[in-house]
């Protein structure tokens, strides 16, 4: 989650969900939090009871809609121009809490020379390479001092400092833009506007709640950017009933982040060593990564003690802790670009374990029809579904697929132990509670055989090659006989090793600022550390809660910290900004921070502690910076540099929109990733034959495999089916219930019609009425008892530049009374792609290309 | 007000012929008791051996229609359950009493007759008293009654709202179907003397019934439209009014009035007895259908009279 | 000590876990799999099988600031009446109010008769069709496709086989002092299982947090409903009347019509012992 990281520190929501119960205002949007967060939004139901405002913008009017206090509709993919109406609105009437954020954003800082605005070029930053189409994204960096420090004026009269930089950005959102581009009413908008600001200051919060409506957009990194910028604004960020709750996805979706199943990324957030980057020793490496001030300083002890945990005893300093076993970067290896690879032949083989991507991935067709070139697929689950069984789809033919497929029996979340951490950051423990059935087992112990399998394999190697695989640390044997016996590895032990651990006596360490540089400590997550501090605990199996942030209950990272930037719930001066919003503050008594969550900060540092240039790491801080991971102490309104596309966010329209971009000539992010081939077809923006906006998400009912197999969740949303709203469904002679077709370039799909005044055109543009289109994608058609054709059919794959997320959100599609044809079997070819041509394939004549700038 | 997307808020009888025919022989056992009674201690053979055919066919009816019950609850064991109490606000509780001291009451004046007619040792004559007469008469008004009340007595507006009219037609419906029952056994007997009298009896009977009906029809309105219309209500209107009853009493008058030949006035006694049952069945059977779109209109069941 | 439940529309978010719950917990099996186009209710209504339902109401209105949409959700529920209409009615005694004041049916002794399923003025008990094994299994969704156990599988329904069912306010978890499935599967309190006093008091209070924030609230059931029916130990807290949910506005008692019943009936029983009196013995 770099829109987060990039602007606080770190990659992770903000808050931790029961603290929503603490604000005064809560601003839902990109999620649908009722519906996919069910159990967590009794706090947004608790603050409500409480009083507080909530907010809902969505394209559609949701559960969530039917609770908030306030709906307004949105067009999908402007979320931008949404909120940086709001940072308009806040700015253009001095409505930003000016105490928070002079002193701790970087709105003083003074913006280069050389940087020149989307205003001024119509959409574009200084700095566009043409031919490498990227940005040379020095053209955004800060102007420094002599003593290299950055430049800043803390009057905010500089016309080049951040805040005024960031007034000129926005100055054309205004309410009326607003409402073209995303088809929000003025007054409904207005009144929101009104509302979060009305809602923060020194006694009040806001709290924004987004997911993956925010995030699976061509853009979607910059619109967490916006939503970052708006709460820092505000003064939100690090207080009660502030924040940003990222809401995360599966049960583990954190999990697998912070220990990342990402393929740029090692556990703890430190980047995968990449030659493109020229990384390739671990000297150049910690040069690259290791930062002068803020936590960063401390990367050395973070990645060595990570190579002492992998590799134990072989990693000493004299082979750089075994770095070179790393495996390097050379491009993008994300699942989108690797599904390509895979139809084109360079991929041989796929794991595919808890995931569902012949029903759930985008452009499914593509997927399964790459399965069909692979020499084998092993997927682990406890359900057939549409992946492990592409080779019988509807439409394909079996006898010309050749892909040896490997279908391993899983267990489910009740067969095995091990930690999950939730969307608050929160690591849960859960213990076994029935052994699995017949030959399943956990996915623990698929991998912790392979691994010995291939040791076994290797054993008497003496090939150079072969080291990495015969020095890795490979013991987990599990503590109980019976499932040592049954070769079960112990999920506690791995757990431990991720706290990290003195390597002389094997003792663990007490939290991450035990671990070492030197090869003295071994740690496999560095931010997990802490959650095992002694042989006797496990602070994930903590259950214990209280009244207001819950220490006892699981254990958060970082060192349990539950509000990140806690820091900033306090003045400057350490005091609580009011007594309204206390949290945690300097006790000046005992000359240390305090107040109901683990401080996000040095204990003992006094908040009057001036800042120290030459210092490294947070010494170079002030007592006053709270950001302490980012090099400036700052929340980061204009972010020089880390992200590729923009430093500050610019609308631009989704990759397939219904309209010509009414704020820039340049009319989609000019580093969008697209593929167009035959296989991947994209509908092209304005065009007639595709005039609707079409958008997906999930629904309470339904989670994919392991609901459609359940007939109690299975009954209460038995089909898949489209919302549309009633005038559409007049126009198109589609009656309620009916089955009807929807169709993109790339192709059909087939749904029940919900006709609902839930749904209701928008008016956009030059006044231009906009329907917008639902569809949930739960669904698939192979296996479950609710069944149905799934929208991976119709979306083609396209990435965003920072996180290479696919845009499934904001798509645009036709719709048509009736069933689609049926598939015969054999009818469809996987066609074999002779080079990348640069076609639309079936797509019309008409529309404009996503690139193009008018 | 709307309805929930026009959903029914009540749930329908989920009853079928064998409910209906229960109902129907209740109604009939009710009449045969009221016969049987009048009947009773005359000295005609006329008399005697109509009083014999309805007791005979009173213990007859009182022994299958359990069966027919238990065809509907489907194990032969769960009849017993009924008599595990006696519940005085339950129609069905008190009727399945009825039935089994209606059973007990018919079967004693049947032993009786049995004894008379030297089937049995005619000692076993003083094991029933001859109380058990106006007792089975008594039993049986209530047998015919409850039938109705069992279906007013309940949720279903049409029912609800015919909590006079329903009872009050079931016992003329009954008593009109026994009369028309035992004209047929008559006929077949060619116990011809008896028939004017059991004639008349039907005629009142029907008579009672169709101004009940007529009235409760005159209520009119929501919840008695799903007996009197429709599918349903041509039904009613063709077998039961019509045929059942109008009919009948026709045929019924004209051999009261006109003296036919033997022949064809057992044809016309014959037909009217049976147009007589197929309308007290058909009665039921609409009861029971009508019952069941009743609980699909929630409309008629949102506001409903005490 | 009477227990039940005090629903709150306004806190409920439609999320079904309590429907889910309670077949969970009652091993009760799917209704079948049919989208019906009712808003995102494919239920439709409580049944022998389904004993919570939830009830979604959609609604578009235009008022001086322009459309506006409502989606109200509530989660039904057997009421356990104060004056049960299938209790009274039951003829078998296998309806029973239990120690916690709740309407109980007990399926070993429900004999399927249905008159509980016509006397229910609230359309909520219902008989359950006999479920067996095979397809009828997989027709009700009580087995997956490939897993025998669950073939084998005869839930407390199947075992029975055409009885009536609705919710038993979880007795048997109450009894040793649990909170009923489908109260404790609600994430956000919509469902409040407790004592009836408190529940009353709570109830009484949140209409009027809710009527001071301008929300029309009312209570449904909480006093006396009138028609003999007296009190709901289930009582609602709506938005919308009674009837959007398909509630009744007058319900009546079913037991309250049988005195007149009776009376029609021995009146025309008597009137016509007279005039059969007469034309039999009239002579004598
Ligand atoms: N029941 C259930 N719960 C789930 C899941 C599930 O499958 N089933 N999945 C889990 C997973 S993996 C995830 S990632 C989370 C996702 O959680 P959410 O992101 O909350 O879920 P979605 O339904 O995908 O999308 C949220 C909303 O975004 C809206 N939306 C679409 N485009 C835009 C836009 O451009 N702007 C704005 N403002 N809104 C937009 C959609 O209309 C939708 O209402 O849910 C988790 N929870
Ligand atoms: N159009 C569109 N597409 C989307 C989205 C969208 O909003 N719109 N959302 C996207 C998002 S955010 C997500 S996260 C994905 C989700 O997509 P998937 O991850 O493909 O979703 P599921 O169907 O939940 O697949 C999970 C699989 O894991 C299995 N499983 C569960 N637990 C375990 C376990 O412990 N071990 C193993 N081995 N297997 C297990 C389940 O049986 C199931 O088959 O879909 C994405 N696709
Ligand atoms: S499925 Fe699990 S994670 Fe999702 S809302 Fe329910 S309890 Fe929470
Ligand atoms: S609501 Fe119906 S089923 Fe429930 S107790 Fe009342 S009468 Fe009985
Ligand atoms: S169906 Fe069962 S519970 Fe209902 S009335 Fe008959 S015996 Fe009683
Ligand atoms: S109380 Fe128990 S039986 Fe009743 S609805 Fe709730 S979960 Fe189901
Ligand atoms: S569980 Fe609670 S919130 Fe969810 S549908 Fe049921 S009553 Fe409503
Ligand atoms: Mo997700």
């Amino acid at each position: 989650m770099p829109g987060l990281g990039t602007s606080f520190g770190r990659g992770g929501a903000t808050v931790w969900l029961p603290d929503l119960e603490n604000a005064d205002c809560i601003l839902i949007q990109g999620s649908n939090f009722a519906e996919a967060h069910p159990v967590a939004f009794r706090f947004v139901m608790k603050a409500k009871e409480r009083g507080a405002v909530i907010i809902h913008v969505d394209p559609r009017f949701t559960r969530t809609s039917a609770v908030a206090d306030l709906y307004a509709p949105i067009r999908s993919g402007t979320d931008i121009a949404f909120l940086g109406g709001i940072i308009n609105f806040v700015l253009q009437n001095e409505r930003y809490f000016r105490e928070y954020v002079a002193a701790y954003t970087n709105a003083a800082t003074i913006v280069g020379e050389n940087f020149v605005d989307t205003e001024d070029l119509d959409g574009m930053f200084s700095g566009w390479n043409d031919e490498t189409k990227s940005y040379d994204t020095s053209n955004w960096n800060f102007e420094r001092n002599d003593d290299g420090t950055l430049r800043r004026d803390e009057t905010l009269q500089h016309p080049r400092c951040v805040l005024n930089v960031l007034r000129r950005h926005f100055a054309r959102y205004t309410p009326e833009m607003v409402e073209r581009v995303c088809g929000t009413p003025q007054k409904e908008f207005l009144k929101i506007a009104e509302l979060l600001a009305r809602n923060s200051g020194s006694e009040r919060t806001t709290a924004f709640a987004y997911a993956v409506g925010w995030t699976q957009h061509t853009t979607g990194v910059q619109f967490v950017r916006t939503a970052a910028i708006l709460q820092l604004l505000l003064g939100n960020i690090g207080r009660p009933g502030g924040g940003i709750m990222a809401l995360r996805g599966h049960a583990n979706i954190q999990g697998a982040t912070d220990v990342p199943t990402l393929y740029d990324l090692l556990p703890g957030y430190l980047p995968m060593p990449s030659a493109l980057r020229d990384e390739g020793s671990l000297e150049r490496y910690l040069a690259r990564n290791t930062k002068a001030t803020g936590w960063w300083a401390n990367m050395p002890k973070y990645i060595i003690s990570l190579l002492k945990a992998f590799y134990g005893d072989a990693a000493t300093a004299e082979n750089d802790f075994c770095y070179g076993y790393l495996p390097q970067l050379i491009g993008d290896h994300s699942v989108l670009p690797t599904t390509f690879a895979m139809k084109d032949g360079t991929v041989k083989g796929y794991f595919v374990i808890g995931q569902n991507p012949g029903a759930s991935g985008q452009n499914a067709e593509l997927v399964s029809s790459a399965m069909e070139r692979l020499d084998w697929l092993v997927n682990i689950d406890f359900f057939d579904n549409e992946t492990v069984s592409f080779w019988h789809r509807e439409g394909a033919d079996p006898t010309k697929i050749g892909t040896e497929v490997f279908f391993l029996p899983g267990a489910t979340v009740l067969e095995k132990e091990g930690t999950m951490t939730q969307t608050s950051r929160v690591l849960q423990w859960h213990d076994k509670a029935i052994e699995p059935i017949g030959d399943s087992k956990s996915d623990l112990w698929y991998f912790y055989d392979l691994g010995k399998r291939l040791k076994a394999l290797y054993a008497d190697s003496q090939d150079p090659k072969d080291r990495p695989i015969l020095d890795l640390a490979w013991e987990y044997d599990h503590e109980d006989e019976r499932e040592r016996a049954a070769g079960e590895p112990s999920a506690l032990r791995v757990l431990r090793e991720l706290n990290g651990f003195t390597v002389a006596d094997g003792k663990q360490v007490a939290g991450f600022a035990d671990l070492a540089a030197d090869g003295s400590t071994a740690c496999g997550c560095w931010i997990y550390s802490g959650v095992c501090p002694d042989e006797t605990t496990n602070h994930a199996r903590g259950r214990i809660a209280d009244a207001r942030s819950s220490p006892g209950w699981g254990w958060a990272w970082p060192a349990n910290r539950r509000t990140l930037y806690n820091r900033a719930s306090a003045d400057p001066a350490g005091n609580p900004w009011s007594e309204r919003k206390k949290y945690v503050w300097w006790d000046a008594q005992k000359r240390e921070w305090t107040g109901y969550d683990v401080p996000d900060f040095p204990k003992a540092k006094d908040p009057a502690t001036p800042a120290r240039p030459g210092a490294s790491g947070i010494d170079a801080h002030s007592g006053a910076d709270p950001f302490i991971m980012n090099l400036d102490g700052r929340g980061q309104l204009f972010v020089a540099g880390a992200l590729a596309d923009a430093p500050m966010p610019a609308h631009y329209e989704p990759l397939q929109s219904v309209i010509e971009n009414p704020l820039y000539a340049q009319q989609s992010n000019p580093l969008l990733r697209e593929w167009k081939r035959d296989d991947n077809r994209y509908n092209r923006s304005v065009d007639p034959d595709y005039p609707y906006v079409l958008t997906t998400y999930r629904i309470t009912e339904m989670s994919g495999i392991m609901t459609r197999y359940i007939p109690w969740l299975a009954e209460l949303q038995p089909e898949a089916f489209c919302e549309i709203d009633p005038e559409l469904a007049v126009e198109k002679g589609i009656a309620n219930g009916s089955h009807v077709t929807i169709s993109t370039a790339l192709g059909e799909m087939e749904a029940r019609a919900l006709v609902s005044g839930r749904m209701q055109p928008l008016r956009i543009g030059k006044g231009q009425r906009v329907h917008q289109i639902g569809i949930p994608y739960n669904y698939g058609r192979m296996v479950g008892f609710a069944r149905g054709d799934s929208p991976g059919d119709l979306i083609a794959l396209s990435m965003d530049p920072n996180v290479s997320i696919h845009e499934a959100k904001s798509l645009t599609c036709s719709i048509r009374p009736g069933r689609r044809a049926a598939r015969s079997a054999g009818s469809i070819e996987a066609p074999v792609p002779t080079e990348q041509q640069r076609a639309y394939g079936a797509g019309s004549a008409h529309g404009i290309d996503a690139g193009e700038r008018r | 007000m709307k309805s929930y997307y026009d959903r029914p808020l009540l749930k329908g009888p989920h009853w079928g012929a064998n409910v209906v025919t229960y109902l129907f022989l209740g109604g009939i056992m009710g009449g045969l008791g009221l016969i049987s009674l009048l009947s009773d201690d005359r000295p005609e053979p006329a008399m005697k051996k109509l009083r014999k055919a309805t007791r005979y066919t009173a213990f007859a009816l009182a022994a299958i229609n359990p069966p027919i019950l238990i065809s509907h609850l489907g194990r032969p064991e769960r009849f017993l359950n009924m008599l595990r109490i006696v519940k005085f606000k339950s129609p069905m509780s008190l009727g399945v009493w009825g039935l089994v001291l209606y059973s007990g009451a018919a079967g004693a004046n049947a032993l009786r007759e049995l004894a008379d007619d030297g089937i049995v040792p005619s000692a076993l004559r003083y094991v029933a008293p001859s109380a058990t007469v106006p007792i089975q008469a008594l039993l049986g008004a209530f047998m015919a009654g409850y039938t109705g009340v069992l279906i007013s007595a309940t949720a279903i507006p049409l029912w609800g709202t015919g909590k006079r009219h329903i009872p009050a037609f079931s016992v003329c419906s009954g008593a009109a179907s026994a009369s028309a029952l035992a004209t047929l056994l008559s006929t077949l007997q060619g116990n011809h003397e008896v028939i004017p009298r059991l004639e008349r009896l039907e005629m009142a009977a029907s008579a009672l019934e169709i101004v009940t009906i007529a009235d409760f029809r005159k209520r009119g309105g929501r919840a008695t439209a799903p007996l009197f219309e429709g599918r349903v209500g041509k039904r009613l209107r063709d077998y039961t009014i019509l045929g059942g009853i109008v009919v009948p009493f026709v045929l019924n008058a004209v051999g009261g009035a006109v003296r036919l030949p033997k022949s064809i006035d057992a044809l016309r006694s014959i037909a009217a007895s049976m147009l007589t049952l197929i309308g007290g069945y058909v009665l039921r059977e609409s009861l029971i259908e009508a019952g069941k779109l009743s609980a699909n209109d929630p409309q008629a069941a949102f506001r409903q009279p005490s | 000590m009477a227990t039940g439940f005090f629903t709150d529309a306004t806190l409920c978010i439609g999320c079904k876990a309590c429907e889910v719950a309670c077949k969970q917990w009652n091993e009760l099996p799917s209704d079948g799999f049919e989208f019906t186009g009712n808003s995102y209710d494919n239920t439709s209504q409580l049944s022998g099988t389904t004993w919570r339902h939830v009830d979604f109401v959609e609604r578009e209105s235009f008022d001086e600031s322009g459309l506006k949409t409502s989606w109200s959700m509530v989660s039904d529920v057997c009421k356990h009446c104060t004056n049960a209409g299938c209790l009274e009615a039951c003829p078998t005694g296998a309806i029973v109010r239990n120690e916690f004041g709740s309407v109980f049916v007990q399926p070993d002794i429900c004999n399927g008769c249905g008159y509980c399923v016509v006397s229910c003025p609230f359309g909520v008990i219902d008989l359950i069709e006999a479920v067996g094994r095979g397809d009828d299994a997989k027709k009700y969704g009580l087995a997956t496709l490939h897993d025998d156990r669950l073939n084998d599988r005869k839930t407390a329904v199947q075992a029975t086989g055409g009885v009536a069912g609705k919710c038993s306010l979880c007795f048997d978890r109450q009894r040793v002092g649990m909170v009923p499935a489908c109260a404790k599967a609600c994430p956000t309190e919509s469902i409040q299982f407790g004592e009836i006093e408190e529940l009353h008091e709570r109830a009484k209070r949140r209409v009027e947090t809710l009527q001071e924030r301008g929300v029309e609230a009312r209570l449904y059931g909480a006093d006396d409903i009138g028609g003999g029916i007296g009190a709901l130990n289930a009582f609602f807290l709506l938005t919308e009347s009674p009837e959007a949910y398909n509630l009744p506005v007058e319900p009546v008692l079913p037991s309250t019509r049988q005195t007149m019943g009776y009376a029609a009936a021995a009146a025309a029983a008597l009137t016509l012992a007279t005039i059969g009196w007469a034309i039999f013995r009239g002579d004598s």
